[in-house]
């Protein structure tokens, strides 16, 4: 019933809305923008009655990040037959995001869906708002909104008046929907995610800091690993930087990432860059200060596919940022390497970790050969190079107790076969824990190690499965834990010509000396995702 | 699931062309299977000849996006269809493609559309359309109450409604009883509305209704194809409080079945939940038979729950029954009419759309001529 919701949108109207990172950084050919204030004037107050001091009817009642608001000037683009330039619709999301946008605080506890993190089980903080509006989108699309309670109640109505299946479908069609919807649900919205907030009126008021600079970086990607290195970062214009990164693996492999960005509402980084001759997204948050800039990135037509990072300014406060390996085991010598900012001074890797021999060193990286002491105790180490501190970035252990795949509950999605959307891996790691000094598992000093090497299998999750022969059809898993799935379509050679769907259970299984550890987890390989807008 | 019009599905178009008209002066009357197809067709097929006799263009829609429901006169004349993002309702003339009836449900700052509830009254001379409207103000959208639209059908090609009834939200079926004098509308509830005046003379309880321990029954129900018993019958899902969660039995499957005729419910749970159902429909002859769609064919009988079951090779949402109650008609997916033995629940044959476009969710429907 869903694919029915959508009847009023092309194809190409989706793929506009579809292209929006790639339009929220598309500063290369950065020239002046036009005068914004002036262009929502001319092409939104044809409808949106201006209220004088920047304040527009509907347009001024809500706040969002960038992808929100491109999503909405695009669809006044298909919907309602606006048209706009490439320059002038980027000129107009830059501006609103910038009066009208959300501080870093009010996004950090759901950037996962801006930066397109995978398989995220989401918690809904409201039940109402959960039931009403997460049946069907994520939770966090609603939760990096914020609106008055009667703007949310428009919602509720462009909704019906857009969607009119929305009381018929799954989901929807068990209560009055609009009722409840214009109703309670409005109400519980307008408190929760309110227009108002000390937060934003705070930030707004901060004046944007210059990103311009050297940064040092670390981060991690699934399927690869840990990785480190630096950024340098150029102003080109107002809020338009030119990046160029590079990154050292741990198991050797190095790219370099360059191209340029857009920064909204003084914090939200967005970047396209050609990385490993691949386009990739950076979706970053600078975090109050501005001196840490953290977040995802992705490949363009992969998003499934990225890494974490996390950037410090050259300069800034001396930190460690992450120690490679970070799992240590007691009674082992290893090589050990540190970075950071600001590295002067003395190590120190806790108790029972000694410095054998520093092998090389510089403000940013500290290698050493370690002895880990037979009897070091199970914990997590703060780890001290002069002031630059790193807390909990050792771990020593005894042995890996257990395993845990992540995601929790991957999903993978069928894809390509000459149709219009491409296959979505689910790209798992094992996960090693100890059970802590209690030797206990599932206890409170129970301590995650970080990423081990594992051999993956796959099987039919059930009974359904089984009969269905999931396993036989839904894909493979790769060395490195990538699952890619098969083609998309209904396969011939299937009971009911279903498509290569499945329910799979993934196993991971763990060498740590002699013994084996294994997890698994439920794997869903479903369908493909037709209309994938940049905020899901 | 790409459209692809191979050379086959061509050719029967082509052959659907040649006949100019339906066989004439045939000595028994024959069952014709009329539905809609994408993007834009509505076409007749002879049931027992598998054949598509006829295959008209909806003309001035919206060409990507299918046709939905789709209800036609008791003599197989005309078929009324919903259509261009669901803000258009076309009657064609099945015998000659012409459009005879179009009723625009949008205009002015409102934008009303019909979301699959329709139905002709037995006579032919009134349309009923479920219509939920909203008013496009500048910059924001207001969505007012619904309505039942009752057009009279000979209004010509700029209708409006001949009047309009007040109905409350969510209505998914509209069926009228064969005398004409009961419109029911299943909304929160079965309703029984007087058709001229949309009084609710009584109702048939859907969410109100108690069952014993049993939850709030769940169904989708927009696939009209109640006109060869005049029995409206719906698979539901319901769950039952004594169960625990977890137990198999805690959700079950059930048909619902309201005969139009008699006005009287009767249902049957058959089934714990585990197989998705899409739609009904109950065997003229042996009226205890109600046959249901989706990756399997599904036959209860809902006098005494016993179930037969067989795998499909694809997906199907609608399904509709021959007038002597022995074959089954199921498509909606790939372009496919299949033709299933009611008794032996075997294939025996099979008919494809011209062009080889889904039905998707338009209904399919049967009438003897």
């Amino acid at each position: 019933m869903r694919r029915t919701d959508h009847h009023r949108t092309s194809p190409r109207a989706l793929a506009l809305a579809a292209g929006l990172v790639t339009q929220l950084a598309a500063a290369g050919a950065y020239a002046a923008p036009p005068a914004a204030e002036a262009l929502v004037n001319t092409k939104c107050a044809a409808c949106h009655t201006a209220k004088g001091d920047g304040k527009w009817d509907r347009i001024s009642d809500s706040r969002r990040t960038p992808e929100g608001w491109d999503m909405t000037v695009a669809r006044m683009g298909f919907a309602h037959g606006v048209k706009l330039s490439h320059e002038e619709r980027s000129a107009i999301v830059k501006y609103l995001s910038d009066a009208y946008g959300l501080s870093p605080d009010e996004t950090v506890a759901h950037r996962y869906i801006i930066e397109r993190q995978p398989s995220v089980v989401e918690h809904h903080d409201n039940k109402v708002i959960g039931d009403t509006c997460a049946r069907c989108h994520s939770y966090a699309r609603v939760a990096v909104q914020r609106r008055t309670e009667d703007d949310w109640r428009k919602l509720a109505h462009f909704h019906v008046g857009q969607f009119p299946t929305v009381e018929i479908q799954a989901g929807g069609r068990d209560r009055n929907w609009f009722e409840l919807a214009t109703g309670d649900a409005a109400v519980a919205l307008g408190k929760v995610y309110g227009y108002d907030s000390a937060s934003w009126a705070k930030w707004k008021a901060q004046k944007p800091v210059d990103m311009s600079g050297t940064w040092r970086l670390v981060g991690h990607k699934p399927g690869t690993g840990a990785y480190e290195g630096s950024a340098t970062i150029q102003r080109t214009g107002d809020d338009r930087y030119s990046v160029a990164m590079e990154l050292r693996y741990e198991n050797g492999a190095t790219e370099s990432a360059t191209g340029s960005s857009i920064v909204y509402t003084g914090h939200e980084w967005r970047a396209t860059v050609q990385q490993g001759g691949r386009n990739v997204h950076q979706v970053f948050s600078l975090q109050p200060g501005g001196a840490v800039l953290t977040g995802r990135w992705f490949e363009e037509d992969n998003d499934a596919v990225g890494g974490d990072l996390k950037a410090v300014r050259a300069g800034s406060a001396a930190t460690v940022l992450s120690v490679q390996p970070a799992m240590l085991r007691s009674g082992s010598r290893a090589s050990v390497t540190i970075n950071g900012t600001g590295l002067d001074g003395d190590v120190d890797l806790g108790p029972g970790v000694k410095v054998r021999r520093v092998v090389a060193r510089s403000a940013d990286r500290v290698t050493l050969e370690v002895d880990v002491a037979a009897g070091a105790a199970i914990g997590a180490r703060t780890v001290s190079v002069g002031k630059a501190q790193g807390a909990d970035a050792l771990k020593v252990f005894k042995r890996i107790d257990y395993v845990k795949i992540t995601p929790d509950h991957p999903m993978a999605r069928v894809g390509g076969a000459g149709g219009s959307t491409p296959k979505v891996p689910a790209q798992l790691e094992a996960i090693a824990y100890s059970a802590g000094a209690d030797g206990k598992t599932g206890t409170a000093d129970d301590l995650r190690l970080g990423v081990v090497d594992a051999s993956w299998s796959l099987a039919n999750l059930n009974k359904a499965a089984e009969e269905m022969r999931d396993v036989e059809y839904a894909g493979r898993i790769e060395k490195n834990g990538l699952f890619v799935t098969n083609d998309a379509g209904p396969n011939p050679d299937r009971k009911y010509g279903a498509n290569n769907v499945g329910e799979l259970r993934v196993t991971a299984t763990v060498k740590d000396g002699g013994r084996t550890v294994k997890a698994t987890a439920p794997l869903i390989v479903t369908v493909q995702r037709w209309n994938d807008p940049p905020i899901r | 699931m790409k459209i692809k019009t191979t050379a086959l599905a061509l050719s029967a178009s082509f052959g659907a062309a040649l006949l100019a008209a339906y066989p004439a002066g045939a000595l028994a009357a024959k069952d014709y299977l009329v539905t809609a197809a994408r993007p834009n067709l509505v076409f007749v097929v002879d049931a027992k000849a598998r054949k598509v006799v006829k295959s008209h263009t909806i003309p001035n829609t919206s060409m990507g996006n299918s046709p939905i429901t789709l209800v036609h006169s008791r003599d197989g004349k005309t078929a009324y269809v919903i259509h261009n993002r669901w803000e258009t309702v076309s009657g064609i003339d099945l015998e000659s493609g012409k459009e005879v009836f179009r009723a625009e449900l949008s205009g002015g700052d409102i934008r009303a559309k019909a979301p699959f509830a329709m139905d002709l009254s037995p006579d032919g001379k009134e349309l009923a359309v479920f219509v939920n409207p909203t008013r496009l103000l500048p910059g924001e959208y207001q969505v007012l109450d619904p309505y039942i639209a009752v057009y009279r059908t000979d209004a010509g090609v700029d209708a409006e409604p001949a009047r309009r009834l007040p109905v409350p939200r969510r209505v998914s079926t509209l069926a009228y009883a064969p005398k004409g004098d009961t419109l029911y509308a299943f909304s929160w509830d079965m309703l029984k509305l007087d058709p001229q005046t949309g009084a609710v003379k009584g109702k048939h309880p859907w969410r109100s209704w108690k069952n014993g321990d049993q939850g709030e029954p769940d169904t989708l129900a927009v696939w009209p194809q109640f006109e060869q018993a005049n029995v409206f019958a719906t698979p539901y899902y319901v769950t039952h409080a004594d169960k625990k969660e977890g137990d198999p039995a805690a959700l079950r499957a059930g048909i619902w079945r309201l005969d139009l005729e008699q006005d009287k419910v009767t249902f049957k749970e058959f089934e714990n939940a585990g197989v998705v159902l899409f739609s009904s429909v109950v065997n003229p002859v042996r009226r205890d038979e109600t046959y249901t769609v989706y990756t399997q064919l599904t036959r209860v009988n809902t006098k005494t729950g016993k179930m037969d079951r067989v795998d499909l090779d694809h997906t199907y949402y609608n399904v509709n029954v021959s007038s002597d109650g022995n074959e089954l008609y199921i498509g909606g997916t790939q372009g496919d009419i299949a033709v299933y033995d009611s008794r032996t629940l075997k294939r025996i044959g099979n008919i494809r759309t011209p062009g080889g476009g889904d039905q998707v969710l338009t209904s399919l429907r049967i009438f003897q001529r």
